[in-house]
């Protein structure tokens, strides 16, 4: 591991002042993603700021039936047990549940998670020549490499990792908003526009600025939310990542699908908001016909590679198998 | 006096390994200890022009590097262990500056801390002239330099045949006969305990090494020769081996290193690999691709059985994945044609792995079996009692001791397998999925080598024996001292075993499921021993530990000592043919993502006495897992561009995890075998895994009406 300095702050305002006062600081948080980088000489920080003292570990009612808050450092294990997201974001809960393994997730925190990085090996092992997100410009390794793991929608011929967060992907079904803090103050991110698509930058990851800090996730209230799942298709029963993952909602009127909300996850170099699959959905019976309808709808761009063809066909059958279960749940 | 064998004891070093007080190899804290780290070959194939060390040697803490340019003129590893056909590289690091594989060991930073070390491994920049890699078996300049073994570890006939196989091929008509390709990828053993050595010069001639070695007598072999000792100047010291699984035997350069590392700092040196040197360091299951040709008559019997292997290696090795040697005689079948063909890879050295050969070559087997059967419409299990081998056709002997038969009935009976549906897809469960019902026969050689022990009862009735063996997490400590306490009719108590240090008596490398009847046997020859001294002494074996300590306070002899040597009796093993038997039955569930879950597991084993229950249900609970893992989830993957390994972690090389395995029912017909030694015991450390993959194979064909021959089955395969 390269050397670095080590300091630890007691505020977000010094947390976000130590790393911008070095151009090559990173936040620390859970560390289960950021020590594992440095170890394999991925990250190379010359100074870490500890955040793990702050103030931000809380999960709580918004005011006015205004949804729910969570503090950026609340750990994965503890939020996926905490009784406000069991009863009313179940699907969070259980994509929480289903992610890495139990001693990870007492370490990983929320908002480390939102900034976890892809598990693509070309960018994962620095001694691979190719990879525009560690070294912009270099190539994708992965394009003509061995790409069983990775995207199949949204990706760019200079990035087809996937983000690896099951989280996520439930937050993006959710609508979440994050909150951040920089040294221009405070602002808010819709899920949906906080992590990118590759384009032809896929070393920029997410919207955040330089120096900012993420203090909470806003969960708006939905009041309809458990009527929910997610599913995960994996090579092992856990501690494996997604080959393809569905989070899925189905707010339902007498019969009808009044409208759904759908995210994929494996699939794509962000947590995937299926938007064309849930316009299938609004408004239809939840059968087999409309659940396969909503899966081609969204597949219908999708696009494979030598190892990775599989997934379009696995993401179909994970949204038809992801509703089902919604739509016969009591 | 307690009755020992046969019951269910607890590990006598369960304590020890719960508390983490026992001692393994990277845990012995020796004064003023510093730490290694590997330089590794960037590249697959080429030439190392210059090492540009000098940054390295700036970092913080480097005390020195080791290179060829400063390393010693290691003479080659002993011939007998190099030979073709033996595992175990034959290439001494250090001595030139050809590159055969990425990750290969070109030199070693010793630095006051592990992260130093590892930090100035980063700044060291190798240059080299690359040259094309060859990474696929198909690569025609690959098939150019392939070779055909003629024996396995200098012992098995790896091209053998019997009867006219093509005539017999030739002449089944079409519905009769099956052509069909079988491949298993590369795996890695992956034992919780990295490789780690430890090695102190403790005068300018003597050498103390603690190494996770489960062959410290042979390593003792190699180090001695390596630095041009006598042998007893190299003492290996390792009380326990964190797994092995085949890994940890044979001769590696990192012991070597190690060594002249400290040699070179004059200091004691810990080199311990990372996860990811797990991978590309010291040895894994080689890839193979198995073709085979059957035939059988309208009567079910098999006619023909042409088993062609194609494996690879390393540039600096002969080590062939014997897949065909069960082939040779698990059926009666009057034409039979077995070959192994080696071609030479840019990868790692391949080496045996729990079950070598056994595990890919009676997966591909036994599928083909069930695949033959299923064409002919007959039951699986039937089909295999219409072929069954009353004898061993290939060396054309009498089994010492054959019950499959009972194992196939009591099997079958346990699991319901009456019940099963013939046609593929038959048996949907409620949520969906579909149910799978498959099996297959287990069997693994059951050998016995040369080993010796020592003895010594002191006057309080304490009973110490030594060899030079391992306990590699099958429970050698506990079984050992379970066959001296039957044989002197002591309890467990008063007997304290002890191994794993090189100034003990001979015992044999831990592999081939030998460690029992090998040590064993030494074991209670020691015993016999000791009890004629003490007979002799007190004219009678005394018959409680009153009476012991009575009759050695009357003898005038501190202490009494015995050894004794036993050795196989070759007149039985010129006679009979010595296997272990298995019949493992297994139910999957699919679903419509193509996910995998065995849900039960019937297994029932004909392996010779039963000492310990307990500790043998284990050792087959951990076979069928470590089956469950090669049949679903296991491959180690290289790039195919470059040669490097793209998931040597343990996030992404998949093993089961415990919500993977399924409920067990294991059984044992605990029959000693009449022509094994002593208690007929036999080993069971590898025949757990033999058949697991395969029956997991044919579940799944059950299941969904899928024919996957490429291991691992994993979810895109099955939608």
């Amino acid at each position: 591991m390269t050397p670095f300095t080590y300091s630890r702050a007691s505020d977000p305002q010094s947390a976000i002042e130590g790393v911008a006062a070095n151009a090559q600081a990173k936040f620390l948080g859970g560390g289960t993603n950021l020590v594992d980088l440095m170890k394999m000489g991925v990250e190379t920080p010359a100074q870490l700021v500890d955040i793990n003292r702050l103030a931000l570990t809380q999960v709580e009612e918004l005011p006015n039936n205004g949804g729910v808050r969570i503090g950026a450092l609340v750990r994965n294990s503890d939020l996926a047990e905490h009784q406000l997201i069991t009863a009313r974001y179940p699907v969070l809960s259980e994509a929480l549940l289903s992610g890495a393994s139990p001693q990870l997730r007492n370490l990983a925190t929320t908002g480390g998670n939102l900034l976890q990085r892809t598990r693509c090996y070309y960018f994962y092992d620095p001694a691979f020549p190719m990879c525009n997100k560690r070294n912009p410009g270099s190539g994708c390794g992965a394009l003509e490499g061995y790409n069983r793991i990775h995207a199949i929608l949204g990706q760019s011929e200079q990035c087809i990792a996937t983000h690896p967060s099951d989280m996520c992907v439930a937050m993006a079904a959710l609508d979440a908003v994050v909150r951040v803090q920089g040294p221009q103050g405070e602002r808010t991110i819709p899920f949906a526009d906080f992590h990118r698509l590759p384009g032809a930058t896929p070393n920029i990851e997410t919207n955040l600025r330089p120096n900012e800090l993420i203090t909470a996730v806003d969960l708006p209230a939905m009041p309809l939310a458990t009527r929910s799942h997610y599913l995960k298709v994996r090579d092992r029963a856990s501690y494996a990542f997604a080959l393809v993952s569905v989070a899925a909602i189905l707010e339902m009127d007498r019969g009808t699908i009044r409208s759904a909300r759908v995210a994929l996850g494996g699939v794509a170099h962000k947590p995937w908001r299926a938007t064309q699959a849930e316009k299938k959905l609004a408004g239809q019976q939840p059968n087999e016909t409309t659940f396969r309808a909503a899966a081609e709808a969204e597949l219908a761009a999708a696009k494979g590679y030598k190892y990775n063809s599989f997934k379009i066909e696995l993401a179909k059958r994970a949204i038809r198998q992801a509703l089902t279960t919604v739509a016969t749940m009591a | 006096m307690n009755p020992t064998i046969g019951q269910p004891l607890k590990r006598v070093d369960g304590w020890l390994k719960v508390t983490g007080s026992a001692r393994y190899a990277a845990e012995f804290a020796l004064p003023k200890l510093v730490h290694a780290a590997l330089i590794q070959s960037p590249i697959a194939k080429g030439r190392l022009t210059t090492l540009d060390l000098a940054a390295a040697k700036a970092a913080p803490g480097v005390i020195d590097i080791l290179t060829r340019a400063n390393g010693p003129h290691f003479p080659p590893y002993p011939a007998d262990l190099t030979k073709p056909g033996s595992p175990g590289e034959n290439r001494v690091p250090l001595q030139d500056d050809e590159l055969h594989w990425v990750g290969q060991h070109v030199g070693v930073v010793i630095a006051e801390s592990l992260d130093d070390a590892r930090y100035a491994v980063s700044l060291v920049r190798p240059d080299c002239a690359a040259a094309a890699p060859l990474l696929t078996l198909d690569d025609p300049a690959a098939q150019k330099n392939a070779t055909m073994p003629e024996k396995w570890v200098g012992t098995e006939e790896l091209q053998v045949a019997r009867g006219e196989v093509a005539a017999a091929l030739a002449f089944a008509p079409n519905e009769y006969r099956l052509e069909v390709i079988y491949t298993t990828p590369i795996e890695n053993h992956n034992p919780i305990e990295a490789y780690s050595t430890t090695a102190h010069w403790t005068a300018p001639d003597q050498l103390l090494l603690h190494d996770a070695t489960r062959g410290i007598k042979q390593l003792q072999k190699v180090v001695a020769n390596a630095f041009q000792l006598p042998l007893e100047n190299v003492r290996i010291v390792s009380p326990f081996v964190g797994g092995a699984f085949g890994s940890k035997g044979f001769q590696w350069s990192h012991t070597l290193l190690a060594a002249a590392a400290a040699r070179l700092v004059r200091r004691a040196v810990k080199l311990t690999f990372t996860r990811a040197q797990m991978f590309d360091s010291a040895g894994q299951r080689a890839e193979t691709v198995q073709q085979f040709a059957v035939a059988a008559g309208n009567d079910g019997k098999l006619t023909a059985l042409h088993h062609q292997t194609t494996t690879h290696c390393s540039p600096v090795a002969e080590y062939p994945e014997p897949c065909g040697n069960m082939s040779r005689m698990l059926y009666a079948c009057p034409a039979v044609e077995v070959s192994h063909r080696l071609v030479h890879l840019n990868y790692t050295t391949p080496c045996p792995m729990r079950a070598p050969g056994e595990a890919p070559g009676v997966f591909a087997l036994e599928c083909v079996v069930d695949e033959l059967a299923h064409q002919l419409r007959i039951d699986p299990l039937q089909f295999r009692l219409t072929n069954y081998a009353e004898e061993d056709e290939f060396e054309k002997k009498p089994w010492s001791g054959k019950r499959l038969r009972e194992c196939y009935a009591r099997g079958a009976e346990k699991f319901g397998w009456a019940k099963r549906q013939p046609a593929p897809r038959s048996m949907p469960a409620p949520d969906g999925s579909l149910l799978g019902w498959g099996m297959a026969t287990a069997i693994y050689p059951a050998k016995q080598q040369p080993a010796a022990a020592h003895a010594i009862l002191s006057a309080d009735a304490l009973l110490t024996i030594r060899s030079a063996t391992h306990e590699i997490g099958t429970g050698t400590y506990t079984t050992m001292s379970q066959l001296a306490a039957h044989a002197l009719g002591l309890s467990l108590e008063n007997v304290h075993f002890e191994l794993g240090d090189s100034q003990f008596p001979q015992a044999p490398v831990n592999g081939g499921s030998w460690l029992t009847a090998s040590v064993g046997s030494a074991v209670l020859a020691v015993c016999a021993e000791l009890k004629k001294k003490v007979v002799e002494l007190a004219g009678s074996w005394p018959n409680d530990i009153a009476g012991l300590k009575d009759a050695l306070a009357r003898s005038d002899q501190p202490q009494i000592e015995a050894g004794a040597k036993a050795e196989p009796d070759k007149e039985e093993r010129e006679k009979f043919s010595f296997h272990s038997f298995g019949a493992l039955f297994v139910e999957v569930r699919v679903d419509s993502l193509g996910q995998v879950r065995v849900t039960r597991a019937t297994g029932v084993y004909d392996v010779g006495r039963i000492l310990n229950p307990r500790l043998a249900r284990s050792q087959i609970y951990g076979g069928i897992i470590f089956g469950l893992g090669m049949a679903l989830m296991e491959a180690t993957i290289p790039d195919l561009q470059t040669g490097r390994i793209v998931n040597a972690n343990l996030a992404e090389y998949h093993v089961p995890v415990c919500a993977d395995i399924p409920e067990f029912d294991i059984d044992f017909l605990d029959e000693p075998d009449p022509h094994m030694p002593d208690l007929g015991a036999r080993g069971i450390g590898e025949i757990g895994i033999v058949g697991a993959p395969a029956a997991i194979a044919n579940a799944i064909f059950h299941a969904t009406g899928k024919r996957v021959r490429d291991l691992p089955i994993t979810p895109d395969k099955l939608i």
